[in-house]
């Protein structure tokens, strides 16, 4: 009965769980208004970044890339940020921040991007763009460094770094989403208003669940404006939900601001729902209302029906983004699940001293490994060759052959979800988030059932 | 003026050579869209980088192969799982990809000691597997690791494996098409008269440029066995490494997709005196041309014609039932690189559609010639779109359809344009004669959908029509056909099944005695 | 149906929608493939004997035959011409393709020393 944190033993990896700092970055990037990026690098980076975000979310949006080639490898590229720039600014006239996020190649020939920042605003901004709003944002983001979970808190943090000014101190709080869908922020919104807060939600992509109109001019992107990043710096709090994705950029307007901030918990299941709740009223001294007790209530209602009879003792391995999977495993030690395998895609050193961790490691009453720096091999090998028996998989799409070929039941969530319709629309937060994450789990372990055969007539009489 | 300059690059004057609209009485001599040129940065262009040309398109279909990145894990992680190029080993290549993992310490002190313990970890994880390839990156690229010395020294240790590298870096040419060049001529150079085949048929081949996307390949596969044809490799999809290193052996080189392949079947005719026979495995016609052509070669046409007349009699009545239904609709055939001339004229030909437009994101100026020369008057042919190219030639030519990639899909579906995916296809196969009447299936439920028809009602202002509880396509589509046509007792729609590869690996071919030789 | 030049039009317009073989991407290549794609063609057509000894002959000749085949049954006309006439139609349809799709190709790629 113990619970191991150990990273792969393995130096190479094996199906890998994330993609690089890049794309965190440009996931950011989206979420805001009047803002495309710039991707410093091969066309690659940004070509298969687009693809990926569009395949979860089944919208398009646009980010650039300054198209490196061989001669820029060689001689330096910062030319093509300049001609870049100039282009988008160009030809997109409502746009007003351009990120310039770099990647491992343009970080290895040792563009000085900060430069040529400073260069553009002092010649081009100045002379072809005088009088036009335009922010030039440089956002490092090696590939070899981290993974797409830091990338996304470096480049919250640089946003926010470059437009934070502090004012006079508002009623409103910032609530950092951290890496998560519209149909979160929807979820997140609703608990805001309820709790009557005002808040800058960052990053607001609720819109990424956009219509297609009659007009057939609906465009995709994000709704956090420069008005909302730039009152950041006076706001009463900052709540960062995740500490991997948002923590860095709460801690920069504490510390710059003196802004309170509170990182975590991932408001995921009731308990760290109730927390999350009771964080808000703390921060803005506003009630909880009957409406949410309410809502709790039908959650618990609902989870009523499923813990003891189905969830008890499923043995779960849970893999993805770290603040959310580790979310899902408190959540489903909860329900009475035993998550025995948690596996976390990056080798951040940090992770075993988070306190959650910390916490599992301490009071889990079952055998359980937390593998960081993990590839779908830490997973998938357990299974093959050492005799791991799992009755569900809970993470992302790129795994989905994991619990095929193995004929484990799965339940997507995480990014990317391309291989189920409109994972994206539904909540995996908030009481609403642990009522969806329940229902379809046990959906699904029904599905097995009767795929299987295994006692699927217990069904008869639920 | 033939070059077509849009509205939204009038700032990029450099832009304007890489557009042009087929005039009355013109031809490829009066003007030709520039193509294979640095990509405008900024322009928010479509391609992609010369790593995923070498390793997602070309490399990656090759089935029985470890296929290891040596990088960051981005790039493999970003090109893993986008593609749909099965095989019949269970789509190991699809399932499984291996990156080295650089980190910033490897950056600063070199990356060939983990490459090294990368490439016996993948061997010992997969000890089945005794093939590999490895992949440059940008990342390694630049720090200067030196793959070809790892490789070969672990060739020295393990004497059982054998291991390909091709040196593409993301940043190695304008687009993906660099990495098509570079793993072709690496392959020819490295692998091709490494391994003696065992020959079985009088009749020899290599399939080349055909990536088995949805099951492409397995489809003429089946044609060739009923040839007796011996398909000595296909480069790359479904294809087997070592069989891929005795493409010396075969007597002619098929080549489906020149802009990704023309290299190698180059150099083999060069090297080896292998004759090149371009084909299209597209469209009735063209697919039964190129099957005649290769029995011709041959001298077994007439096994060729046996195919032609069984499969043009159980297809061509359920081809020519979507004909009739999509006459006049205009298309946009936005792919990457071989199907805007692949498919410009059959589409037309075969299904009654107007090809309005071609593009291409990675094509050459060659590619551009052919897609040109299969249009007709009036077509819009551009180089290296972007996205506002994209959209104002929407605006301006009013597509009923759009066939594109995934993403730029998604840019159609918001303007109410139906897309199909280009690259991956929706319910392919495409190839072969069932596979053109899916794709003219896919093309016609596209269009006629009836939930497409109701994203153009504004129930705020419009009147919303009542009495009709549900539409289907053919009450759509069927509104102005003649009598005759829906009285045809010949016509009829698809009936072919969801998964049409499957049976093919479960079927047996005739034997085809070979001929004695006295040498 | 007259006029030679439109008859070569109409010959040039089937290549040029149909076939592959006219564009090979190398001038070199070009000038190699519709030399012997369209000296074989027209010895089809007057009913000359055609080489068929080497590999890349009969690669040749199956393109050859193939485009043939499709003259005649497209074009009544051929029929009906003396192979005198049908020499000077393919010469002329060669210097048409051979302009078409060399010397006055805009395609800046033909003459890249490498493939």
């Amino acid at each position: 009965m113990s619970c191991e944190i150990k990273q792969k033993g393995r130096v190479g990896t094996i199906n890998p769980i994330f993609t690089c700092q890049p794309a965190g970055a440009q996931y950011v990037s989206i979420g805001v208004k009047d803002c495309i990026g710039i991707v410093h690098g091969g066309q690659g980076c940004v070509m298969f970044v687009r693809l990926l975000i569009s395949q979860h979310l089944k919208e398009s949006f646009e980010i650039a890339s300054s198209s490196l080639h061989e001669d820029g490898a060689v001689f330096g590229a910062l030319n093509r940020v300049e001609e870049a720039v100039d282009v988008l600014l160009m030809r997109y006239p409502h746009v007003k921040i351009i990120p310039i996020i770099t990647t491992c190649s343009t970080e290895v020939i040792g563009d000085d991007v900060d430069g040529v920042v400073i260069k553009l605003n002092e010649g081009l901004l100045k002379e072809k763009y005088a009088g036009r709003e335009v922010h030039l944002i440089p956002i490092h983001t090696p590939s070899f460094v981290g993974s797409m979970v830091s990338g996304y808190d470096v480049a919250v943090r640089d946003f926010v770094r470059y437009f934070a000014k502090k004012d006079k101190t508002s009623e409103k709080i910032n609530l950092i989403t951290g890496w998560v869908n519209p149909g979160d922020v929807t979820a997140l919104k609703h608990l805001l208003s309820e709790m009557q807060i005002e808040a800058n939600v960052l990053f607001e992509i609720e819109s990424f669940d956009s219509p297609l109109m009659p007009d057939g001019n609906s465009v995709s992107f994000g709704n956090t404006t420069i008005d909302d990043l730039t009152a950041t710096g006076s706001a009463l709090g900052t709540i960062a939900l995740n500490r991997y994705e948002g923590g860095k950029a709460a801690e920069f307007l504490q510390k710059e601001f003196d802004i309170p901030a509170v990182i975590g918990p991932t408001p995921i299941g009731i308990r760290n729902t109730d927390t999350f709740l009771r964080n808000l009223k703390k921060m803005t001294g506003k009630p909880i209302p009957e409406s949410l007790v309410r809502e709790r209530g039908i959650a618990l209602d609902a989870l009523t029906d499923l813990t003891h009879l189905f969830f008890a003792d499923k043995k779960v391995a849970i893999y993805g983004n770290p603040d959310l999977v580790i979310g899902l495993a408190e959540f489903c030690l909860d329900l009475e699940m035993k998550p025995v395998l948690l596996l976390l895609g990056d080798d951040n050193l940090s992770y075993p001293n988070d306190s959650r961790i910390q916490a599992l490691k301490e009071k889990v009453d079952f055998d359980m490994e937390i593998i960081t720096n993990a590839d779908f091999w830490e997973l998938e090998n357990r299974i093959k060759n050492e005799g791991l028996e799992l009755d569900l998989i809970l993470g992302h799409s790129k795994g989905r052959f994991v619990a095929i070929d193995n004929n484990i039941p799965m339940v997507r969530v995480g990014f990317p979800t391309y291989d189920r319709a409109g994972l994206y629309r539904h909540p995996v937060v908030g009481y609403a988030g642990a009522i969806w994450l329940a229902e379809e789990m046990a959906n699904t372990l029904f599905t097995d059932m009767e795929h299987k055969h295994n006692k699927e007539w217990i069904l008869n009489v639920w | 003026m033939p070059y077509h300059e849009f509205e939204c690059s009038k700032c990029i004057p450099e832009r304007k050579k890489h557009a042009v609209i087929k005039g009355p009485g013109e031809d490829l001599t009066h003007a030709l869209p520039l193509g294979y040129l640095n990509t405008i940065p900024g322009s928010i262009s479509e391609r992609g980088c010369a790593y995923c040309g070498a390793k997602h398109v070309i490399g990656t279909p090759m089935k029985d192969v470890i296929h290891l990145s040596h990088g960051p894990t981005g790039c493999t992680y970003d090109t893993w799982q986008t593609k749909r190029y099965i095989s019949d080993n269970d789509n190991f290549q699809l399932k499984y990809t291996f990156a080295s993992d650089v980190k910033e310490k490897h950056i600063v002190f070199g990356a060939e000691k983990v490459l090294k313990q990368n490439i016996i970890e993948a061997f010992k994880a997969f000890p089945d597997m005794k093939r590999m390839t490895i992949y440059q990156t940008c990342a390694t690229a630049l720090i200067g690791d030196d793959v070809d010395a790892i490789a070969e020294e672990v060739m020295e240790e393990m004497p059982e494996v054998d291991i390909f590298v091709c040196n593409s870096p993301g940043f190695a040419g304008p687009s993906q098409s660099g990495g098509h060049h570079k793993i072709n001529i690496a392959w020819i150079k490295k692998k091709v008269g490494t391994v003696e085949p065992k020959i079985t048929s009088d009749y020899v081949i290599n399939y080349v440029g055909e990536y088995n996307i949805q099951g492409d390949q397995e489809v003429m596969l089946d044609y060739f066995n009923r040839m007796g044809i011996q398909v000595l490799s296909t480069f790359t999809g479904n294809g087997s490494y070592d069989e891929l290193r005795a493409m010396h052996r075969a007597h002619l080189n098929v080549l489906e997709c020149a802009r990704s392949a023309e290299y190698i079947c180059n150099e083999l005719k060069v090297k080896y005196g292998i004759p090149r026979l371009d084909i299209d495995g597209f469209g009735f016609e063209p697919l039964s041309t190129s099957l005649r052509k290769i029995g011709l070669f041959f001298g077994i046409e007439e096994r060729a014609q046996a195919i032609i007349d069984e499969e043009t009699a159980r297809w061509k009545p359920e081809l020519d039932w979507y004909k009739e239904r999509l006459k006049g609709k205009r298309v946009c055939l936005w792919p990457g690189g071989s199907k805007l001339w692949h498919w410009a004229n059959v589409l037309h030909e075969e299904m009654g559609v107007d090809i309005v437009s071609v593009y291409t994101k990675f094509g050459h100026q060659g590619d551009m010639e052919k897609g040109i020369a299969r249009c007709e008057v009036g077509a819009l042919a551009f180089d290296d779109p972007n996205e506002l190219e994209g959209l104002e030639a929407i605006d301006m030519l009013k597509p009923d359809i759009i066939f594109t990639g995934k993403r730029p899909g998604e840019v159609a579906k918001k303007v109410r344009v139906p897309y199909l995916n280009a690259h991956a296809y929706h319910n392919g196969p495409y190839k072969g004669y069932e596979g053109w009447v899916r794709f003219a299936r896919d093309i016609y439920n596209a269009i006629y959908s009836p939930i497409h028809q109701l994203s153009h009602l504004d129930i705020s202002k419009d009147e919303i029509p009542t009495g009709a509880g549900f539409q289907t396509a053919t009450m759509i589509s069927d509104v102005n056909l003649s009598e005759e046509v829906l009285s045809s007792s010949t016509l009829r729609q698809y009936t072919g099944k969801y998964d049409s590869v499957s049976d093919l690996r479960k079927k047996t071919y005739p034997e085809f005695k070979k001929k004695e030789r006295s040498e | 149906m007259e006029n030679l030049h439109e008859k070569i039009a109409l010959l040039e317009d089937y290549i040029m929608k149909k076939c592959l073989w006219q564009f090979h991407s190398r001038a070199w290549d070009r000038k190699d493939q519709n030399e012997n794609i369209l000296r074989k063609a027209t010895q089809i057509l007057c009913g000359d004997a055609v080489e068929l000894e080497t590999p890349a002959d009969r690669c040749y000749w199956v393109d050859a035959l193939s485009l043939t085949e499709a003259f005649q049954e497209r074009y009544e006309w051929l029929a009906a011409m003396s192979k005198e006439e049908i020499k000077q139609l393919m010469q002329g349809l060669k210097e048409r393709i051979d302009f078409v799709t060399i010397t006055g190709s805009l395609n800046a790629e033909l003459t890249d020393p490498r493939y």
